[in-house]
């Protein structure tokens, strides 16, 4: 029961991110999109290139799904909704993800493509950059909670969330967060217009419209990662625990697709070298900071 | 047939098939996949004598950690390595570094 | 009951992973083999209940073997497997020596008397046990890691690193 519960919200969630997507990037809200172009590309014909690695393009877009899904699991909705409470929550959802690479590898590799496999590759350059702004926020926040549950991690910050208790390792955690989805400016593995597509590029039909869901879905994943671990998950005043951790995730997901508007594509070698030089440092004084605070006050 | 001797079994298996590898392959990268395969079956008896005979004793949760940290360094160095010699020779077989002589 | 089944499951697909990464040709399905194998390794560190260990194997391996699946693109000959190349050396000597390890520790397995088997563990109480034995008793051996670890990071970059001015 709670897991089909769990997998209408998040299907319902990625209908949603699809809807914004859309609209924040050509302008037009059209409610009925996703579901129209779903089944435009559910009707169009599937090619296959002439000699791909069967194995990895086959198996890359249900990976991607299996990915995202496997890290929603462990990631509360309310108090009792949640599928799977593993005693090492905060630390499975970073492993769920790693997947995702594996993921976009193999379909850089699959196609036997160049723009496909310099997607791939470009991705896996961006991985190293935010794989260590990914794990360090979320040690901070085990600090403050004590516990790797994911629903301790929401319980500890009833008296303030951590986006104010840990600014840096939010902003950290979330510009890493749009750095795992892939989404603008930090779209190096699809880069539309410059790798005409990357990864996505080769796949047509049916595996195009599951690695769109799977896209769909992963966003909507780390927004609700960045809503439980930051902003207090089902915490609030006057509406039930499931609208707002519902309202939160969706307003996460609103700013991390609006942010791409605005700022242009990051080249690679700016990508590491931020990451590294000034995320690392950042994310380490954030730990400190939070280990001080923690400790003295 | 207890878990502990399944895991073992395991553990022995996965042992032989890394020797194998790191014996028969003539590449640098091969080899260090050989190695990983060996250290990966030394953990799985590591984890299983943790479980079924101490599991009071966190120290081989302890120990376990370390070989993974050690299985991560030395790729890292080996690769290292590895890319130096590539630049200086062109190829990283092991064939062809048998002679001491430039 | 459920865990011997649950664990050999695992077990046999990290064999048989493993196999895999030295019978393909192709380089990169050699190096996501392996990655393969050592996931299943962290699926059956899950089936033993030892939590904190299997997730951290998982997430730890897959970004370990996907870097040598870069490393593989960059140095061999022949990355997509299209060639057929043999790429071993003394074959017959390699199997044996497999074989007589393999033997030996499966004899050791075997034939020694192991003690009872301890009962029940509770996953939430490895995380807080590990985090107190790392802090209290392992605290000398994790801080000599730590300064390995950046050993190994300093020598792996100057190593790897281009000489300056020639070149």
């Amino acid at each position: 029961m709670n897991a089909v519960l769990a997998i209408l919200m998040l299907l319902t969630g990625a209908y949603l991110v699809a809807v914004l997507e859309d609209w924040a990037s050509t302008g037009r809200l059209r409610l009925a999109g996703p579901i129209t172009s779903g089944l435009a590309l559910l009707g169009r014909e599937s090619i296959v290139p002439r000699q791909p690695d069967r194995i990895f393009f086959e198996v890359a877009p249900p990976l991607l799904l299996v990915a995202a899904l496997l890290a929603a699991a462990v990631l509360p909705l309310s108090p009792n909704l949640i599928v799977a409470d593993l005693a090492t929550g905060a630390l499975f959802v970073n492993a769920a993800l790693a997947y995702v690479m594996v993921a976009l590898l193999m379909a850089g590799w699959g196609p036997d493509g160049a723009y496909a496999m310099v997607g791939g590759f470009r991705f896996l350059g961006q991985l190293i950059a935010y794989s260590m702004l990914i794990v360090m926020p979320i040690t901070a926040v085990a600090m403050r909670a004590e516990s790797l549950f994911t629903t301790e991690v929401v319980e500890s910050q009833a008296a303030l969330p951590n986006a104010i208790y840990q600014p840096v390792g939010f902003v950290a955690f979330f510009v890493a967060a749009m750095a795992v989805a892939f989404l603008p400016p930090l779209d190096l593995p699809t880069a539309p217009g410059e790798l005409a597509g990357g990864v996505m590029a080769e796949y047509t039909g049916w595996r195009l419209a599951v690695m769109r869901l799977a896209r769909a879905v992963l966003v909507v994943t780390l927004a609700a990662a960045v809503s439980v671990f930051y902003l207090g998950g089902w915490l609030g005043p006057v509406l039930p625990p499931w609208a707002w951790s519902a309202i939160k995730t969706l307003l996460v997901a609103a700013t991390m697709l609006l942010a791409g508007r605005y700022v242009p594509r990051l080249r690679e070698t700016h990508v590491l070298e931020w990451g590294w030089k000034i995320g690392i440092p950042l994310a380490l004084l954030n730990i400190f900071y939070v280990g001080v605070l923690l400790l003295v006050v | 047939m207890t878990t502990l001797t399944v895991a073992l079994v395991v553990g022995a298996i996965l042992f032989g098939i890394g020797l194998y590898g790191v014996l028969s392959q003539t590449n640098l990268v091969m080899i260090m996949m050989g190695v990983e395969v060996m250290l990966g079956g030394a953990m799985v008896n590591l984890v299983a004598f943790w479980r079924f005979l101490h599991p009071e004793a966190y120290a081989g949760q302890m120990f376990v950690l370390i070989v993974m940290t050690v299985m991560a360094l030395e790729m890292a160095v080996g690769f290292g390595v590895g890319t130096g010699r590539f630049r200086a020779k062109g190829s990283v077989e092991m064939e062809e570094a048998q002679d001491l002589k430039g | 009951m459920l865990q011997a089944i649950f664990t050999g499951f695992f077990g046999l697909a990290a064999i048989w992973f493993a196999v895999v990464v030295f019978r393909t040709s192709s380089m990169v399905r050699s190096a996501l083999a392996l990655l393969f194998s050592q996931a299943a390794i962290g699926g059956m560190f899950l089936a033993m209940q030892t939590e904190f260990l299997g997730v951290l194997q998982i997430m730890m391996m897959a970004t370990e073997m996907a870097i040598m699946a870069i490393f593989m693109v960059m140095y061999m000959m022949d990355p997509g497997g299209l060639g057929g190349m043999d790429m071993t050396h003394q074959k017959r000597a390699s199997q044996v020596a497999g074989a007589l390890g393999a033997l030996a520790a499966l004899a050791v397995a075997f034939l020694t008397g192991w003690g009872p088997i301890a009962g029940e563990v509770r996953p939430a109480e490895q995380v807080y046990g590990l985090g107190i034995e790392i802090m209290e008793r392992s605290m000398l051996i994790f801080e000599t890691a730590g300064v390995t670890i950046l050993t190994a990071m300093i020598a792996a970059t100057a190593i790897a690193i281009k000489r300056r001015g020639s070149k």
